[in-house]
Formats: structure tokens, C-alpha cells, sequence
């Protein structure tokens, strides 16, 4: 390694190895917002899920919502590392570990909205392969039963994924404590984490081996994800939901809402944490035009799915289209256009809009439009039933707004003690991209030796 | 000799071609495969002794894995619904595109559990019990450790050509005998 290749890890290494104040401030705040979902949770349980503004005909609201929406933010990291693994890009390796940590903690937090929903979570295990009481099995013919095995792989899959390529990394924080002391606190979680790594030929063969076929296996299981979480809903009668296109418009949708977290936590990243050097300028300009591709894409499937309802002209389904155009939910439709097609495309087609800030700010904006798309799938097709004799209206109540808040201080909470624990840049990776592209040292040094 | 009298010399260096020829060199010295370990931080294509061999069963195992979670998930989904057949109105009970969404999960998950496990396997992992050698921090910089392993009598003599080495410069090394 070059000496400025050593320098340059000096951000990495510095909140693992020691407390940074700003860090834990941040931890703290963030903890604070978590509470609040926390909080609204067991005030919900304590007091029954009357206390939402849950009713009929509007049985998912802001948790469904929320569910489809945190889903859609995982395919952020695992599925798009997984693809720029496959595809050997060389860009990737600074973008992998922070995308792949996303992924992880996206999913987890998605999948407690389901439990939340349930009203009394600790009857989940309902939905478990598991015989109840009464000897009955979950009807595996049911979407939502196909949702929690797609979910628990996914999931299971992304947290391994992000585990197996991490164990170099933390062998080498491992190495480094032992060597500063090795009876440190610190010295002896990394040597449990490391699981013993060492580091040699057979290992690094095997260890790519793995990393190449899960990548591989994990892209169709990203994919069925969100297509099974389509179809929760395209498998029903209800208007603009029964839909073919649902599950592809889902998964394009995921993805575009996981580049745009991934852009917002790479901004971040590279600010709060001074990882100018790794998260440059290049990688943005890249994902920047990821990201455009995918505005165009997803603009395309917006299009195709409301102008086939247009045109076919059927009443239930012109009343949900209508209310979504120029009705009750008109506002926050034209405003889900713009932050998700308007702005993307007038920023994102220049070269200046892809510099880092930016970016950034287009990330931002397409967040908050996804979320305004799922609300508007969820509840604008449930308060305006085929049935028409059971039109409701829809006002999520302050438990469900805490929930939401809560849910982004959760996930900043995790990323926060993440960052604390692993280094957000896998170093052998980008060790590796080094020394593929000779930036090591010429052969001149002279070896130390030791005996043992 | 016993094996137990052996001893593990280490080497640090700083670049794949001055590993790779220390590599070289005990390689002629008629050192085993077994009896010379490379270790990095980054993995070295084509860094080891030549008569070792490196493989990996990940992918076979991978597909194995997938087609065992593929049944298993199969066999759960039939054999539960039929255990408890429900009313279905004349539509099977076990149809086929449902069952295949489960199938298909089956057989990812299959396929990701055996991964891992073949890796950590191959790996020898977990190992809690490990020691770390007196030179492991240099790896956590970047640079390669080479260790031989050799009679107790012998390495006095390997060290004082890699002291000589380290005094006198690698060309000097490279005509030691």
C-alpha cells in the first residue's frame, strides 16, 4: 500500500476506534426520534388499533404505506451491489458495504409495519409454517403469507451478504487493536466478529466464491420481493390495483427510491465523516445517471399504468383515477410529479447535476414522492372501493405519525451505530481496486521477520 | 523430528512480487505446501505454492442447496395443504403458480444458507481459538506475511539470511543461499 493509500483509510479507522462526540450526539438524537415510534407502538397496544385512523373501507393506511415504502429503500443496497458485483463495475467498491448496511436496515424496519398493523403483534407467529393450535397451516396460497417468506429470505440473504465480505475488514480492525492492546474492550469484540479470519489463499478463493454466488442468487430474490409485495395488492378485484404491470412498476419503483436513499446517505456520509477521497465526485456522476435511467423508467411505467385505465374507461376505476388527477388527492399527485419527474430530469441531465450536493437534493425529493406514490396506491384505491357503498375518507392520527417519524429516527440510529462498529467502505475492496489498477509500492522494501 | 519441535518463521513484505518470490525461493528449498502459508489483506491471484491446492465447492454446493430448499419448500406447501385440505371451490389444492412462489423462495434460501456455510467451512470458520502471529498488525497495513514452517535447528539459519537480507538489500538476498 502507498503511504497516501494509508492516509486515506485515516477516516475510516476513526470512529472505530475511538468515540466521537458529534457521532454519538447524533446517535442520541436519533435514539430520541426512535423512541417516538416506540412510544406510539405501545400506546397503540395499550390501547387497541382503534387509536389509528384506520377505518372501513380504509384498512391499510400509513402502515402499509410505510411498509411498501421501507421494502422499496432496501433494494437500495443489496440488489444494487449485487448487480455492480455481477457486472465487475470498478466504481462500486467505496458504494457496496454503505449501500449493502441500507438494504439490512431498511428491510428490518419494513418488516416490523406488518407487526405494528397486526394490532397484537405477538400473534405474528400465525403467519410462521408452523401448525397452531387448532392444527391449521398458513394457507400458502395467500400473498401476505408469500410476503413473509420473500421478506425473511431477503433478508436473511442481505444480512449475510453484508456479514461474509465484512469479515476482512474486521480481521484487519482486529489486528490493528491487538496490536495498540490487545486486552482492549474493543481488541476482543473484533476478535470474536473476525470469527477467526486469517487471511489466506484457500480463505480469500473461498470467501470470493461466495461473495460472486450470492451475489448472483441475491438479484432474482430482490426481485421477487417487491414483486410479491405487488401483489398484495394486484391480486385483489380493487380498482387500480389489479394490474400485470404491478410488479415490475413495484420493483423499478423500489429501486428508484433506493438510489435516491443511497445518494442522501452518501452525501452525508462523505460530509460527516470526511470520505471525499472514497465517495467522490465520479461515483456521484455515476449513480446520478443510474438515477436518471431510472426517473426515465419509472416515468414510463406511471404513464403506461394510469393510460390504460384512462383509456379503458371502466367507472370504478375512473373514480380512483379521477380523485388521483383533479379530485381530493390531486395536490399531493401533481406534487409526487414533480419530485419525482420534474425535478429529477432538470437536475439530474446536467453535468452539475450530479456533483454531490445535488444529488443529494434530488434524492431527498424522490423519497418524499415514493412515498406520496404508496400512499396514493393504498389509500386512494381503498377509500374508493369497487363497492361504492362503502366510500370512506382517510386521517392518520398522531400514533401513526409517530410511527412514521419514528421509523426514519430508527433507521438513522442503526446506520449511526453501524458506522461505530464497521468500517462504511469495505477496505479490502477498495484495497484491492488499488492494487488492480498498480498503486502499490514497487518491490524494494526490505521484509521484517519474526519467529513464533 | 517431531512436528510439535517446528517452528513458523514469518516474513512481512510490502509487494506481491518480492511475496512471490520469497515464495519461489522456499519453494526450491524444497519447503511442502503444507509448511508455507501466505496471508494478505487484499486476496493475490496465483500467491501460493505451487503445489497447493486451492479450490472451492461453493457454487456446486450453492446449486445442491437450492435444489434441497426447493423441495423442502415444495414438500411444506403440499403436504400442509393437503394435511388440512381447505374449500377452494373446485380450484386445486395444491396449484401449482402459488406453489411455486414458495418454491422459489425455497430454493433461494437453500442456496444462500449453503453458500455461507460452504464458505465458512472451507474457511475453517468459526475459529475463536486463534492466535494471532507476531506480525499480523503489518497485515491490517496492507502488506503480506509469508510463514514457513521448519525444523527448530533450521530456523536460525533462515533468520540470520533474512536479517542478512534485511541489512544488506534484496539484491543481496536474492544470492543468498
Amino acid at each position: 500500500m502507498t503511504p497516501g493509500s494509508m492516509s486515506r483509510e485515516v477516516p475510516l479507522f476513526r470512529p472505530l476506534t475511538s468515540w466521537r462526540p458529534k457521532l454519538i450526539l447524533g446517535s442520541l438524537l436519533a435514539g430520541a426520534v426512535a423512541a417516538l415510534l416506540f412510544y406510539s407502538w405501545g400506546y397503540q397496544i395499550r390501547n387497541d388499533i382503534g387509536v389509528t385512523g384506520l377505518n372501513r373501507p380504509v384498512f391499510w393506511g400509513f402502515y402499509i404505506t410505510n411498509f411498501v415504502f421501507w421494502i422499496g429503500i432496501s433494494h437500495a443496497g443489496t440488489l444494487i451491489s449485487a448487480i455492480l458485483r455481477v457486472t465487475s463495475a470498478e466504481w462500486r467498491r467505496p458504494v457496496t458495504r454503505c449501500a449493502e448496511a441500507i438494504t439490512v436496515f431498511a428491510l428490518s424496519i419494513g418488516g416490523l409495519f406488518p407487526l405494528i398493523h397486526l394490532g397484537r403483534p405477538w400473534l405474528f407467529w400465525f403467519m410462521i409454517p408452523l401448525p397452531n393450535y387448532r392444527g391449521l397451516w398458513p394457507n400458502f396460497r395467500s400473498p401476505l403469507v408469500w410476503d413473509m417468506m420473500a421478506i425473511g429470505t431477503y433478508l436473511t440473504g442481505s444480512i449475510l451478504y453484508l456479514l461474509l465480505p465484512m469479515l476482512p475488514d474486521l480481521a484487519i480492525l482486529r489486528d490493528r487493536h491487538i496490536a495498540d492492546n490487545p486486552n482492549s474492550a474493543r481488541a476482543r469484540i473484533y476478535r470474536f466478529l473476525a470469527l477467526g479470519w486469517r487471511g489466506t489463499a484457500q480463505q480469500w478463493h473461498s470467501l470470493e466464491s461466495g461473495i460472486r454466488a450470492l451475489a448472483v442468487i441475491i438479484i432474482p430474490v430482490a426481485v421477487s420481493v417487491h414483486t410479491i409485495v405487488s401483489w398484495d395488492f394486484s391480486m385483489t378485484r380493487q380498482p387500480m390495483w389489479h394490474s400485470t404491470i404491478f410488479g415490475p412498476y413495484f420493483v423499478v419503483g423500489a429501486i428508484y427510491s433506493g438510489i435516491a436513499v443511497l445518494m442522501v446517505a452518501m452525501y452525508l456520509l462523505r460530509r460527516g465523516m470526511g470520505l471525499e477521497s472514497y465517495l467522490n465526485d465520479k461515483i456521484f456522476n455515476n449513480l446520478g445517471l443510474l438515477f436518471l435511467t431510472f426517473t426515465l423508467i419509472w416515468s414510463y411505467f406511471t404513464f403506461a399504468e394510469h393510460l390504460t385505465v384512462w383509456y379503458g374507461n371502466e367507472p370504478s376505476e375512473m373514480a380512483v383515477f379521477t380523485e388521483r388527477i383533479s379530485g381530493q388527492y390531486a395536490w399531493i399527485f401533481w406534487a409526487m410529479i414533480l419530485l419525482n419527474v420534474a425535478l429529477p430530469m432538470l437536475v439530474l441531465s446536467f453535468p452539475l447535476g450530479r456533483k454531490p450536493f445535488f444529488t443529494a437534493i434530488v434524492g431527498v425529493g424522490v423519497l418524499i414522492g415514493m412515498w406520496i406514490e404508496r400512499f396514493l396506491i393504498v389509500v386512494g384505491t381503498l377509500s374508493l372501493p369497487r363497492l361504492d357503498f362503502t366510500v370512506g375518507t382517510y386521517q392518520p392520527s398522531w400514533t401513526e405519525l409517530g410511527i412514521l417519524v419514528g421509523s426514519f429516527g430508527l433507521f438513522v440510529l442503526l446506520y449511526l451505530i453501524f458506522i461505530q462498529i464497521a468500517p462504511i467502505v469495505s477496505i479490502w475492496e477498495v484495497r484491492e481496486g488499488e492494487h488492480h489498477l498498480g498503486q502499490v509500492r514497487p518491490a524494494s522494501e526490505h521484509p521484517t521477520v519474526e519467529t513464533t | 523430528m517431531q512436528r510439535n519441535e517446528k517452528t513458523w518463521l514469518h516474513a512481512v513484505f510490502e509487494s506481491p512480487i518480492d511475496a512471490q518470490g520469497a515464495l519461489q525461493k522456499l519453494t526450491e528449498y524444497g519447503f511442502d505446501s503444507n509448511d508455507i502459508e501466505v496471508r494478505s489483506s487484499i486476496p493475490l491471484e496465483g500467491l501460493y505454492p505451487p503445489d497447493l491446492h486451492v479450490r472451492s465447492h461453493v457454487p456446486l454446493m450453492a446449486v445442491l442447496g437450492g435444489i434441497v430448499g426447493g423441495i423442502c419448500a415444495f414438500m411444506l406447501t403440499s403436504l400442509t395443504s393437503q394435511a388440512y385440505p381447505m374449500e377452494t371451490g373446485g380450484m386445486p389444492i395444491v396449484p401449482l403458480p402459488t406453489t411455486g412462489v414458495i418454491t422459489f423462495e425455497g430454493i433461494a434460501i437453500g442456496a444462500i444458507l449453503t453458500t455461507v456455510a460452504t464458505v465458512l467451512y472451507e474457511c475453517g470458520l468459526p475459529f475463536f481459538r486463534m492466535k494471532s502471529g507476531p506480525l499480523d498488525h503489518y497485515l491490517a497495513e496492507g502488506q503480506i506475511i509469508i510463514a514457513a514452517f521448519m525444523r527448530a535447528d533450521e530456523y536460525s539459519d533462515w533468520t540470520s539470511k533474512a536479517v542478512a537480507t534485511k541489512r544488506q538489500g534484496p539484491h543481496q538476498a536474492e544470492h543468498t543461499p
